[in-house]
């Protein structure tokens, strides 16, 4: 197995699993754990295999070619850091998989979401903490904090959770852009965004804008690790559900700004203002967030608190590091990664039994559950650091470093050692206080109501972890050997660590002795005077504060908008119109030469060879255009557009342009229907109320101005593209090779099938969107009224069943007739007029035809099929030619033809670009009449959801569709 | 030189601008089907005149005319009608939610940037 192996098997394996499990677990309910277990266990094994191979050093760049011409590889580092926190990430992601299949149980809706992004967030975490480059560790990096909104606002019908999404997302990846800023200063600063070369290059101190650097990569790390003033934001992410809090916000993606701390510590640690920063926001959290967890009294916010206030002493382990390298981390990160991860599955599960959150309603437990009641135990014991813990080892260890920083740090150190005190003090109090307040005592009347009983499995992962803890806090030279292994030179000092399970009685053993009997005071008093004080002042409750700010900014952003007068289209189109005019007449090339202009013009229009069959068809156009402005009522209106609309189709004709005539006259004759509709709804009220020369005078003159100014503007500037010919144009290009290349006679149709198809294939897709945009449109309103889908009252255009017989048989058998015609043009299209496009148009009009002789009841029973699909199909078929060239090694779009000799047609041309024609063809049927037949429905009174269609073409012929007013309205 | 495409390509864009800059929904519509033509005229024009040609089709004899502005009207005929049939979709919703078939006409329903 090489190391490139285990890239893939661990960080892109689960990122591309992601889709499927989603997929596969629709149908499994809480089973789908199961199928995403193997992905987390899967990457702990690679991963454990490259700690086997690793050895010390300072780890190989593993990885490919991204970008080769710029020289952009993706580029992973594999060493005892990055080996360290991705065998933390999968293994506690695969305890976490494994808790979740019990505690995500039949109460929890899409299960196989949930584990999508789980490994969603897995394998973003892996890439984070293994990327090479500083860029893709960001983009990583922000993976993961859209996986953990995504995870925390996963039960998204509560308002706290989606609170508490919005808020980590904006918090991690606001401060996220500034780390993005860092990593670009340090681009500039040592010219590489390497890792591998960052660390061998030396430390980065000295150079200049160094400090800047730094503390901006420091406020990404502050923010992602919620450290003071970025702490608000974990506790609110405990609206997730239990299982993500024990993974993402104790075990690991709080972790990652210890981790970049770590990384970039051999590069900032000799910088003046490293150990100041880094000291005093992570002490300073040390201090507020063992407070604010002793006067929490929910289990999952004292536990949420209390990761606060560990994250800042591991952040500050660092920060008062000394130069040659620090010595235990990896113990005290491993130690809060089993003790915290446990206490969260154990808080999970205890809310999973009884559905009690607070301390104070629990009590009694460890009659319930003893097993429950010795992991807690076993892993209270490690937070407040009894002996025979990996707590005892971090604390006596942590106390030894901290008590001889006052003597290099001066107040710094003073500040570090009264915060670890401090907090070691508050952290024992509220250890016991859990471990008593929930197993110990009577137990509570809510308790002995709302027991459910505990699956075995589920407490399984948390006694492993509480394993774990016990197992090498009594055996703690395996730890040793393990971190001497994952040494990192400049980050660790090279010396190995020492771990004894007793360093016999010296002066911070006697210290924890002073420090647990007064937290042990502290505790008691607290119970004596019954956690009545325990509440959070609202001084601190900055969580609420931001809340109101970004609801607030909000508000603001809509006072803008209206005081600017953005909601009037009308006054800022006339602005923009007014603005392209002028920007045109003052920059274009010639507006210096007026006068030179106006003489070329001139002379064109006098060598004007006046064409009278042209000038009839556009003063034809133009009349029915005016027409559409001028008259008063709107069938009216309709019409006249329309005339122009079909008269320009001849203009086309005149200009040698068959595919256009076609095309044009289709599309008009669709968008009229389409028009028909929407007329069909609109009250004749609103047409009688308004007049086009409405408004005062001087709107009424500015709107003739900026008409009068952009259409002469565009007459000019045409004339002047044309009154010089183009010295090199690119059609008669086109012309040439249509047949030798492309072998189509259709100049027209090879260039959207063939030459340009990649543009069609674009344009293609527009539609698809659009279409889905006017689905979008009419669907159901999701409301606080539940049911306010558009649902309307019939107009009774139309809306019953056939009227007449003869018009459903000849609808019926034109129907067939231009269905054949499509074919025959989509055939021909690439040697004479037609195409996809033309094709598609009639088959449209075929259908729009039907319903309008059959009625939407009967159609539902004659047409199988929902035209949006056969849209997203017919993409799907235009990407074939596309994509399978590339399958060989080919460019994308290559075509391909075969010549078949078919008796009795004799020889046929077949190729891929036909194949993409059919594609355009499905696509243009598809939407055309699946937009004409959801507006058509909806304004005959039919529900126009998407949802209900589709299950109608399913069961066409059972039940009618159901009406919204049965019976409503009246005759057209 | 074409003036008359010239005349009626820049006589419509006037037209749909005066239309696009009234209040009425309606007439908006209007004035932005009739901008799709203008701009498809004005593209045309672009491809030269057509007098003696004949069209991009190869076998036909003569000198076809410039196909590219053709193929490019083409799909714009096409993407005018989907973006046509949204804005007609959007004009619909419009009236069903507020009842307005006039720029600032309709009940405001109060909504504001801060709301989710």
């Amino acid at each position: 197995m090489s190391l490139e192996l285990v890239i893939l098997l661990s960080v892109f394996l689960p990122l591309v699993a992601a889709g499927p499990v989603a997929w596969m677990g629709r149908g499994l309910g809480a089973r789908a754990a199961w199928v995403a277990l193997p992905f987390p266990v899967i990457a702990f094994l690679a991963l454990a295999w490259a700690a086997a191979a690793l050895g010390g050093g300072a780890g190989p760049a593993v990885g490919w070619p991204w970008v080769p011409t710029l020289g952009v590889e993706l580029k992973f580092l594999v060493d005892g850091l990055s080996v360290f926190f991705g065998l933390i990430v999968s293994g506690v992601g695969a305890l976490v998989v494994i808790y979740s299949a019990f505690y995500l149980d039949g109460h929890y809706a899409h299960h196989g979401r949930f584990y999508a992004y789980l490994l969603l967030f897995m394998a973003s975490m892996l890439g984070a903490v293994l990327a090479d480059n500083l860029l893709a560790l960001f983009v990583f990096w922000e993976m993961t904090g859209i996986a953990s909104f995504l995870l925390i606002g996963f039960l998204h019908g509560e308002e706290g959770s989606r609170r508490g999404a919005r808020m980590a997302l904006l918090v991690t990846a606001g401060t996220g852009l500034a780390m993005l800023a860092g990593i670009i200063l340090i681009g500039q600063i040592a010219g590489t965004a390497s890792l591998r070369e960052l660390l061998a290059g030396g430390g980065l101190a000295g150079r200049p804008m160094a400090g800047a650097a730094m503390a901006l990569l420091l406020l990404g790390a502050f923010g992602k690790s919620a450290q003071f003033p970025f702490h608000f934001w974990l506790p609110n992410a405990m609206a997730a559900p239990t299982p993500v809090s024990a993974y993402l916000h104790s075990a690991t993606m709080v972790k990652l700004g210890v981790y970049l701390v770590a990384r970039v510590f051999p590069l900032f640690n000799e910088h003046a203002a490293w150990s100041v920063l880094v000291g005093t926001v992570a002490f300073a959290t040390l201090i507020v967030g063992s407070v604010l967890a002793l006067l929490s009294n929910e289990l999952k916010a004292i536990l949420a608190f209390s990761t606060v206030s560990q994250l800042g002493l591991l952040i500050g382990y660092y920060g008062l590091g000394p130069s040659g390298g620090v010595s235990y981390d990896y113990l005290h990160i491993l130690n809060h990664v089993c003790y915290k991860g446990a206490l969260f599955m154990v808080a999970g599960a205890i809310y999973h039994a009884t559905h009690l959150k607070d301390v104070r309603e629990l009590g009694g437990l460890w009659r319930r559950s003893r097993w429950l009641g010795v992991v807690t135990a076993v892993a209270c014991a490690a937070m407040l650091g009894m002996p025979g813990t990996t707590g005892f080892l971090s604390k006596e260890l942590m106390f030894k470093e901290i008590f001889v920083s006052p003597r290099a740090h001066g107040p710094l150190g003073i500040l570090a050692v009264v915060a670890v005190v401090g907090s070691t003090l508050i952290k024992v109090a509220f250890s016991i206080r859990i471990f008593q307040g929930v197993f110990l005592g009577r137990e509570s009347e809510a308790v002995a109501r709302g027991w459910r009983g505990l699956p075995w499995m589920m407490l399984l992962p948390p006694t492993i972890l509480a394993a774990g803890l016990v197992v090498l806090g009594v055996a703690p030279e395996l730890l040793a050997a393990a971190m001497h292994w994952l040494n990192v030179p400049g980050l660790h000092a090279p010396d190995a660590p020492v771990l004894h399970l007793w360093h016999g009685v010296t002066a911070e053993l006697l210290a924890s002795i002073a420090v647990v009997a007064s937290g042990l005071a502290l505790w008691w008093w607290g119970r004596v005077t019954g956690w009545r004080w325990a509440r959070i002042p609202a001084a601190f409750r900055w969580d609420e504060g931001f809340d109101a700010a970004v609801d607030r900014f909000g508000g603001w952003c809509g006072r803008v908008t209206r005081l600017s007068g953005a909601e009037s289209p009308r006054l800022w189109l006339g602005v923009v119109i007014g603005a392209v005019v002028l920007a045109v007449c003052l920059g274009a090339p010639w507006a210096g030469e007026a006068e030179g202009l106006v003489r070329r013009i001139a002379a064109g229009a006098a060598a004007q060879d006046w064409d009278a069959l042209r000038v009839g068809v556009a003063a034809i156009v133009a009349l029915g255009a005016i027409g559409a402005a001028v008259l008063r009522s709107w069938p009216a209106q309709l019409i006249s557009l329309s005339t122009s609309g079909f008269i320009s189709t001849l203009y086309f004709a005149l200009y040698h342009a068959p595919d256009l005539a076609l095309t044009q006259i289709l599309v008009e004759t669709v968008t009229l229907v389409l028009v028909l509709y929407l007329l069909a709804r609109f009250p004749r009220s609103a047409q009688e109320g308004e007049d086009g020369g409405a408004g005062r005078a001087f709107g009424r003159w500015w709107r003739l101005g900026v008409a009068a100014a952009f259409g002469t503007m565009m007459a000019v500037v045409g004339l002047v593209m044309t009154s010089a010919p183009h010295a090199d144009p690119v059609g008669p290009w086109y012309v040439a090779h249509t047949v030798p290349l492309a072998e189509g006679a259709n100049a027209v149709n090879t260039i959207l099938v063939d030459f340009r198809a990649l543009d069609t294939l674009g344009e293609i897709s527009v539609l698809v969107v659009a279409m889905l945009g006017c689905l979008g449109l009419l669907m159901r309103r999701r409301g606080p009224g539940g049911d306010g889908g558009v649902v309307v009252e019939a107009v009774g255009v139309q809306a019953g069943g056939p009227e007449s017989m003869i018009l459903v048989m000849v609808a019926r058998l034109v129907f067939f007739v231009l269905n054949a015609f499509a074919i025959y043009l989509l055939w021909r299209g690439h040697n004479a007029p037609g195409g996809g496009f033309i094709a598609g148009l009639v088959s449209a009009i075929s259908l729009v035809m039907l319903s309008l002789a059959l009625g939407w009841e009967e159609l539902h029973r004659v047409l199988r099929f929902d035209p949006g699909r056969l849209a997203v199909w017919g993409l799907a078929v235009a990407a074939l030619p596309a994509a399978a060239p590339m399958v060989l090694g080919r460019p994308m779009l290559e075509q391909y033809m075969w010549s078949l000799a078919i008796w009795p047609i004799g020889k046929l041309h077949v190729g891929t670009p036909l194949v993409f024609d059919v594609g355009v063809f499905l696509v243009v049927v598809g939407i055309a009449s699946k937009m004409l037949f959801v507006l058509g429905k909806s304004t005959c009174g039919f529900r126009a959801l998407v949802g209900e269609e589709e299950a109608r073409y399913a069961s066409p012929a059972d039940e009618p569709i159901e009406r919204a007013r049965p019976g409503g309205g009246g005759g057209a | 030189m074409q003036l008359d495409t010239a005349l009626l390509a820049g006589f419509l864009f006037a037209l749909a601008a005066w239309l696009i800059l009234q209040p009425s929904f309606v007439r908006k519509l209007f004035g932005f089907v009739i901008l799709s033509n203008a701009a498809n005229l004005f593209v045309l024009m672009v491809s030269g005149d057509p007098a003696g040609r004949s069209a991009p089709i190869m076998g036909d004899g003569g000198v076809p005319v410039d196909p590219l502005p053709q193929a490019l009207i083409l799909t714009a005929i096409v993407i005018g009608f989907g973006v046509t049939a949204y804005l007609v979709m959007l004009l619909y919703r419009l009236f069903l939610d507020t009842g307005a078939t006039v720029e600032g006409d309709g009940e405001d329903d109060g909504r504001e940037g801060g709301e989710r």
